[in-house]
């Protein structure tokens, strides 16, 4: 998995680098969650809706729209508690359906999770295990591994460019 | 953006910005058509009754594999009626690069500078400056008879060294060589930060 001879990992000032061993930490509190809450399901996003996980039944739901909107509703809470003094880290999002609940939880600066959960399941419970499993998400994505080594990523390929615009024009039906 | 080196996967976030009217959406709507359903999402879009942008649009594109990486690229427009300047700066918050989208009816020239200016100070909010995230400007609604050319924007804007695109998005003109353009340049810009990280 680790290439000694490869380029570092980029830092960049926005967005947030996934390792492997972040990815495993995720996994392991996501299916954490589900077990104990019990969840139906699971979708961990970037705060800019980019989906980094997804655990429990999936339906025919498209994931991509539904990691942009789960990130454009916490954007638009988050901005609304702000607008009326009433933001604090973690902000938690409830929509109580008919069969489920789903929230959607601030987990630090750059993740939010979207869980969805049976009515059965009592809310202050839900709440609890969701609050607790987002503090430990912001702690891991804050956290730098210990051996970071030297990944490739294949960024170093000088006509990388040119080869997302060839498959971008494969793509294309005109 | 966001790198998830288990999936070797890219995922850039492009946003489409510009004044009300000047076409943000149908370009994502052009995009939508044009591009094989196998590789975008559905549109996703947050209108108004009126039939207006709302929140925003977004549509996701997936490319194939290149050199083991996965780029996918995500799509937003934000809504471009004045009273929705909180929600612009929302959509803005991770860009990777930005499409400005300037109707060049000649009467809009005062629209597109306030619009400009407004993405300006949104993207400042965030720390960035102009000049460190790519931005391309597509002069849309080139088939008016008095528009404007890119040139004339661009200098309006004083945005002439920025890549400058002609467009018909309602035609699909200019469309794709838009979002190839701002791709190349966002794919570019990491490459650079990548480099010197």
């Amino acid at each position: 998995m680790i290439n000694p001879e490869a380029a570092s990992p980029i830092d960049l000032p926005s967005g947030i680098t996934l390792y492997p061993s972040h990815d495993e930490a995720i996994d392991r509190i996501l299916n954490e969650l589900q077990e104990r809450c019990p969840a139906e399901f699971i979708l961990l996003a970037e705060v800019s809706g980019q989906i980094l996980s997804v655990i429990g039944e999936r339906t025919t739901v498209d994931l991509a729209a539904l990691g942009s909107l789960v990130a454009g509703d916490l954007a638009a809470s988050q901005e609304i508690a702000r607008l009326t003094a009433q933001y604090e880290n973690y902000q938690l999002i409830l929509r109580e359906g008919p069969k489920s609940n789903t929230f959607i939880s601030e987990a630090g600066a750059h993740l939010v999770l979207f869980v969805r959960v049976s009515k059965e399941i009592p809310l202050g419970w839900a709440r609890m295990l969701i609050h607790e499993t987002s503090r430990q998400l912001a702690e891991i994505i804050a956290t730098q591994p210990e051996d970071l080594g030297k990944l490739d990523l294949g960024l170093s390929e000088e006509k990388l460019s040119s080869l997302v615009n060839d498959d971008l024009d494969s793509i294309w039906k005109g | 953006m966001h790198i998830n080196w288990q999936l070797r996967e890219l995922n850039l976030k492009i946003v489409y910005y510009g004044p009300a009217l000047s076409g943000k959406t149908t370009n994502l709507e052009q995009i939508y058509t044009r591009v094989d359903a196998t590789h975008r999402s559905e549109l996703i879009s947050l209108k108004t009754h009126e039939d207006r942008t709302l929140f925003f649009d977004f549509l996701q594109l997936e490319l194939g594999k290149i050199n083991n990486l996965l780029p996918k690229i995500h799509l937003y427009t934000v809504p471009g009626q004045s009273y929705y300047e909180a929600s612009r700066k929302l959509v803005l918050r991770g860009a990777d690069g930005v499409v400005f989208v300037a109707d060049s009816a000649p009467e809009c020239a005062d629209s597109n500078l306030r619009a400009w200016q407004d993405m300006e100070t949104h993207l400042a909010s965030y720390n960035i400056a102009m000049g460190q995230i790519p931005i391309v400007l597509q002069c849309n609604k080139q088939d008016l008879y008095n528009a404007l050319s890119p040139a004339q924007i661009g200098y309006l804007l004083h945005a002439d060294l920025l890549p400058s695109l002609p467009a018909i998005a309602n035609q699909g003109n200019g469309v794709f060589d838009t979002l190839k353009t701002i791709t190349r340049n966002v794919i570019t810009q990491i490459q650079h930060q990548s480099a010197i990280a």
